[in-house]
């Protein structure tokens, strides 16, 4: 049974798929709606517009065209467009006809709107301006009489224009003074002025007062200036209109009397009313279209969306010479073959064809594209596996173990109850609100990022929990829920620095012993020697770390080497699945080669070296106490001489001569193996950590080393030349080296030469790169503490008294702004960054090549994702 | 040191421009569209290179106007965004760039009314980038003294129009007199600009300058034959920034027919090369072509060979605009169905 897997990509088929014209379309819309073929372009030597659908693709652009400017327009009047939750199939194609009409019509009708309204506003502006010339011309001319009688002689003459209008127009009507009122962009004016004073040398008056007063009925328009121009002389006047038209200047001929004044001011404030009217009924029509189209814009757009789609792929079909039917290759997971014949059938019911498609598998020689079953819980991590590649087509896919794997070297470096509780909180909040999230299509980049992880967050702040346990860390804090196994007793002094204590340790309370030590001058320090401070009664603490540890002053000499050493045996372990997996490829491959000279020396080697340092780390944890003690068959005389397993490894390497043993007892002494031994008739060795301290070390330790060297000419020469051979021999060679069709035994061997030294360093410098772990979780344990100290225990908790409460009140906000902003997401998202590099480094090189291409089904819901901006 | 602080001021422009650049056309892109049977298949190819969806929005049918404005539209677009976040010097850099357009704006201006045409026609034709407040109030002005005391004198373009001042009248010759003064001062302060920001930037600028400065005196010495132009005023005209540039241009003062200037220009290997493979039978590329080639493809191109500098913003306007002439080109050709000449555009990369 082949179940379509996420371990391995799904079996791809190649499918020839022949459509009669008639029911292709509906066939094809079916597809869409389905998703699940991916096409292929039968045409690429041709342009898109030689293309068999090109018209209709182009009535698609021009619906969309159309589409985009009703939106416009609705979204200008800032109404909302509905998005209706149901599904809209594509149409059929002879409804296009109907949408089109109906797009035409409501485009027509919002353009004639749009015109009508232009126009309005035109004439609204007019008048309004003209009313605005009127007012301002009365303002400055009857100001002007008071109070600027004897200003200048022309204005003087105007100002008598405004009290004597009767006989002086008589006057003034032929050549004397010629005035020209207008209205202009404020911001040219200044230019206008200038230039006119230019053009004319300064013969002519310029008066300009800014507009003010109600015109908000078209808001988009810029602010105006009313100028009223004085001079005199025929010549002057045609080049005043030049400029004025240069200028984009409106000019209005304003009565000189007041009386006429009057009455047009009148007639233009009625006529403002009436056109209001209009304007208000052309507006409300308008809202009205513009509202109704709201609620149907969204569904064209998909149904349009659908149909230029389903042309796009038409036109990727060749068409049969008796074009009577179109030829269409397409992949298609071979699970889902039926599927996919019963979306044809519908297609083919729909567009009531008898004619049933044909559906051929085909011969071929192609790479597959790669497509994995995902959900939602693990689309997450698929896309952090394919972020660094597309994984080959049938290759083992890495995702599944990251599922695991990811958030919990994740964990080992965020290890904090507290933090981890808040970021499990985020990710819990997220998946319960996931469906209202979705429907709200939120587009921002940052939180779909968050969001679209959200089931990794989620398991990253379960592991996070689970390792903050382990390290017995809330928020730099440890609970102590078993009660303490170390020595809290008594007279014994040497385990705190301060003379006269008495009592348990905890009985009393740490705070209280330091404030006592301050007391007597002295400063209280915890440090823990296991020797006289450990309980060997009680045994270890049950679970995870000793809280103990949070107050010694050796805490980090303990906590360092504790974590660096979990952080290499976690290393090599995910190190040496990954080279498992790579196993489960070359078995899946049938290529014995590979797994002969490929992945047994590359084990060898891995083991030889770095699952032997584990053993030895192992090892050392169980067998060596404190205490001295017979250690096989060695007598180990104390912790000082536990053995130095980083220079011991180098050692190995270098086969350094060592002496066996951590030393050697007097001559004068016969002990036996398992003897009490009396520590004075014992001599330490001076290097007593370098020693071997096993029987046959150093025999073990050649053998180790030699098995190691041997297997890396292994890994390098055997696989080229069994290659030559079989090429040699005409047998195929396997795909990864045929791609031109040439065999180059240069490329081979510098191929393979380049994976052996990558192997081979690699299994070093990644080794020596899993201690990140340790590394941040250090970091992160400290900072969590250093912003304790600083904020906490220095400020707030200092305080005693009334003003103690408040303080701690504000002190608390910065704790909490600062532990979210810095440890929880800055931290984490280091950590994450971290986690990520492990995987794609350190464990994918073992095994993954991810050279593969991706499976882009033809799919309705991924285009309009798209379209939507949400992909 | 100039270059350690590039990135400070520039950096984000010159890769922004550089990413413009990247969407110039190819000759696979120009191959496509000289093979477009209707405007309409132009737009359809034209949207799957870097000008996307400029076309989408246009209703009914697409003229080659339509085209022409939209492709300058773009290019204003992006101009100004670029001269939006400019910072000193590369702002008065991009301004330099636009004093091009506002001379030959203000000759289309000026041409235009001696022909009587309405200024709202005119107006429509004139080069967006080239723009300026005082524009449209041109045509008022009948004589050069009064076009500078009234409309020249507040624009950056005043200094160069100093000389131009003493013609009496304008009609056609002077126009062209005044057009080629303004060029010459124009290019001749920009030279000066470059040569003052010195580094990389007067490296390319300088060159790229001084072959425009030069192209100019040549062309200008082939057009005046049979003119009434006299050799002394001609000699005013050539711009002094050039390789030929003082040898070259007094022999090009001196010279009688087409024959002498390319004698002239025999001892300066760029330009020989260029006089060699032009001419004016079919099938040869005009003597102008060569020159827009050479400095399209020579120069403009060349300049994005070198970092840290602003002639890329120079090159980008220039091939953009050598661009939009080739699509108009072709579009023009389809419109009209003349397809024989359509491949005489200037493929720039």
């Amino acid at each position: 049974l082949q179940e379509s897997s996420i371990f391995r990509s799904a079996d791809m088929s190649l499918c020839q798929l022949f459509l009669q014209t008639d029911a292709a379309y509906q066939c094809v819309a079916e597809l869409g709606e389905a998703g699940m073929v991916q096409f292929r372009d039968l045409n690429e030597e041709m342009n898109s517009y030689q293309r068999k659908f090109v018209n209709e693709v182009r009535r698609c652009d021009e619906m969309e065209r159309k589409l985009r400017f009703i939106e416009q327009e609705i979204i200008s009047d800032g109404v909302e467009i509905i998005e209706p939750a149901e599904q809209f199939r594509a149409p059929q194609p002879k409804d296009m006809n109907d949408i089109e009409a109906s797009f035409e019509k409501i485009e027509e009708e919002l353009v004639t709107i749009n015109t009508n309204t232009r126009a309005l506003k035109d004439s609204h502006i007019q008048l309004w301006e003209m009313a605005q010339v009127i007012e301002k011309v009365k303002m400055m001319i009857d100001s002007g009489h008071t109070r600027h009688r004897a200003s200048t002689v022309i204005h003087e003459q105007v100002t008598h224009a405004g009290i004597f209008d009767e006989h002086d127009s008589k006057d003034r009507g032929g050549t004397e003074l010629k005035l020209v009122t207008g209205v202009m962009r404020r911001d040219r004016v200044v230019a206008f002025e200038k230039f006119l004073w230019r053009m004319c040398k300064g013969k002519v008056f310029i008066r300009s007062h800014d507009c003010e007063g109600e015109h908000d009925r078209f808001d988009e328009d810029e602010e105006k200036s009313v100028f009223i121009l004085f001079f005199s002389g025929e010549q002057l006047a045609q080049r005043v209109a030049k400029i004025c038209s240069g200028f984009h200047a409106r000019l209005y001929n304003c009565p000189e009397e007041p009386v006429a004044r009057l009455t047009l001011h009148k007639q233009i404030d009625q006529q403002l009313r009436d056109l209001n009217d209009v304007i208000t009924r052309t507006l409300e029509h308008r809202t009205r279209v513009i509202t109704a189209a709201a609620t149907s814009v969204y569904a064209w757009k998909i149904k349009v969306l659908k149909i230029k789609m389903v042309f796009h792929t038409l036109n990727m079909f060749s068409i049969d010479v008796t074009q009577k039917c179109l030829i269409a290759e397409c992949w298609i997971p071979t699970n889902d073959m039926d599927d996919v014949r019963d979306a044809l059938r519908q297609g083919t019911i729909a567009a009531g064809s008898l004619v049933h498609p044909v559906l051929n598998e085909m011969e071929h020689h192609e790479t597959p594209p790669t497509h994995f079953t995902l959900n939602k819980f693990t689309q997450g991590y698929q896309n952090i596996v394919n972020a660094y590649g597309m994984a080959d087509y049938k290759e083992l896919n890495p995702a599944p173990w990251c599922i695991i794997s990811f958030p919990f070297l994740f964990g080992v470096m965020f290890g904090d109850v507290g933090h981890a509780i808040i970021m499990l909180f985020f990710a819990l909040c997220f998946i319960f609100f996931e469906k209202k999230l979705i429907s709200m299509k939120i587009k921002d980049e940052i939180f779909n990022t968050f969001f679209g992880g959200r089931y990794i967050v989620m398991l990253m702040g379960l592991f996070s929990l689970y390792t903050g346990f382990i390290y017995n860390d809330y928020y730099s804090k440890s609970i102590d829920v078993y009660h303490s196994s170390w020595a809290t007793d008594a007279n014994d002094n040497s385990c705190w620095k301060w003379q006269g204590l008495t009592g348990a340790l905890f009985r009393k309370g740490y705070e209280q012993w330091e404030i006592d030590a301050a007391a007597n001058n002295q400063t209280f320090e915890i440090m823990l020697d296991p020797i006289y401070c450990y309980d060997t009664e009680a045994g270890p603490y049950p679970f995870g770390l000793d809280p103990v540890w949070n107050l010694a002053s050796n805490k980090l000499n303990f906590l360092n080497t504790m974590k660096m050493k979990s952080a290499v045996i976690l290393g090599i372990m995910q190190m040496t699945f990954g080279l498992f997996v790579s196993l489960g490829n070359h078995i899946y491959n049938r290529s014995l080669v590979d797994v002969f000279f490929m992945f047994i020396p590359q084990m060898l080697f891995l083991c030889c070296i770095f699952v032997y340092l584990c053993v030895q780390i192992l090892i050392k944890w169980i067998f060596f106490p404190v205490t001295p003690t017979w250690v096989f068959g060695k007598f180990y005389p104390g912790s000082n001489c536990a053995p130095n397993l980083l220079i011991g490894l180098i050692n190995m390497f270098m086969m350094t001569p060592r002496t066996d043993g951590f030393g050697e007892f007097k001559n004068t002494t016969n002990y036996n193996v398992g003897d009490d031994v009396n520590l004075d008739d014992f001599v330490n060795d001076p290097n007593c950590g370098l020693s071997f301290w096993y029987p046959g070390e150093s025999i073990a330790e050649k053998v180790l080393l030699v098995v190691a060297v041997i297997s890396i000419p292994l890994m390098l020469f055997v696989k080229p030349f069994y290659i030559k051979w079989r090429h040699s021999r005409g047998l195929s060679i396997g795909h990864s080296h045929s791609e031109d069709g040439e065999f180059s035994f240069g490329d081979v061997m510098v191929y393979q030469a380049i994976h052996t030294i990558e192997f081979a360093l690699g299994c070093i410098s990644h080794t020596a790169s899993y201690l990140r772990l340790w590394a941040l979780s250090l970091a992160h344990a400290q900072l969590s503490e250093v912003l304790w100290d600083m904020l906490l225990k220095t400020f707030a908790f200092k305080v005693n008294g009334w003003l103690g409460a408040p303080l701690q009140f504000i002190f608390f906000f910065i704790f909490a702004i600062l532990s979210v902003s810095i440890l929880v997401l800055m931290e984490g998202l280091s950590a994450f960054l971290h986690a990520l590099r492990l995987h794609w480094v350190e464990f994918q090189s073992k095994f993954y090549s991810g050279n593969g291409i991706a499976f882009e089904p033809f799919s309705f819901e991924k285009a309009i994702r798209i379209a939507e901006g949400l992909d | 040191m100039a270059e350690f602080f590039f990135n400070i001021d520039h950096g984000y422009l010159e890769a922004l421009v550089r990413g413009f650049k990247g969407g110039i056309l190819t000759q696979a892109d120009y191959a496509n569209l000289v093979q477009c049977e209707t405007l309409e298949d132009l737009k359809l190819h034209i949207q799957s290179t870097d000008y996307g969806n400029f076309l989408a929005n246009e209703p009914g049918a697409i003229t080659v106007q339509v085209i022409d404005e939209r492709l300058k539209e773009k290019l204003v677009t992006e101009f100004t965004h670029i001269r939006n976040n400019a910072l000193e010097p590369l702002a008065t850099f991009l301004d330099y760039i636009t004093y091009s357009y506002m001379i030959d704006n203000i000759i289309l201006l000026i041409t235009g009314t001696l022909h009587q045409r309405p200024i709202s026609e005119l107006i429509s034709k004139c080069h967006p980038l080239g723009s300026f407040e005082q524009m449209e109030a041109i045509h008022i002005a009948s004589t050069p003294a009064e076009l500078y005391n009234a409309v020249l004198v507040d624009t950056p373009l005043a200094n160069y129009f100093v000389d131009c001042i003493n013609e009496q009248d304008l009609d056609e010759m002077n126009v062209e007199l005044i057009r080629n003064t303004l060029y010459k001062a124009y290019l001749e302060d920009f030279y000066g600009f470059c040569k003052q920001l010195g580094g990389t930037t007067a490296e390319v600028m300088c060159e790229i300058l001084a072959f425009e400065a030069d192209r100019r005196s040549i062309i200008i010495t082939i057009n005046s034959f049979d003119t009434e132009l006299s050799k002394d005023d001609r000699e005013k005209l050539y711009p002094r920034c050039g390789k030929l540039y003082p040898e070259g241009l007094a022999g090009l003062a001196r010279a009688d027919d087409y024959d002498q200037v390319k004698q002239v220009c025999e001892y300066y290997s760029d330009y020989k090369a260029l006089f060699e493979g032009s001419g004016n039978a079919a099938g040869e590329k005009t003597l102008e072509d060569k020159f827009f080639e050479h400095e399209q493809v020579k120069l403009n191109v060349h300049s994005y060979l070198h970092q840290f500098h602003f002639g890329v913003f120079y090159a980008f306007i220039k091939l953009k605009e050598q661009e939009m002439r080739n699509i108009i080109w072709i579009a023009e050709c389809i419109s009209q169905r003349h397809r024989t000449k359509i491949d005489n555009y200037i493929p720039i990369l």
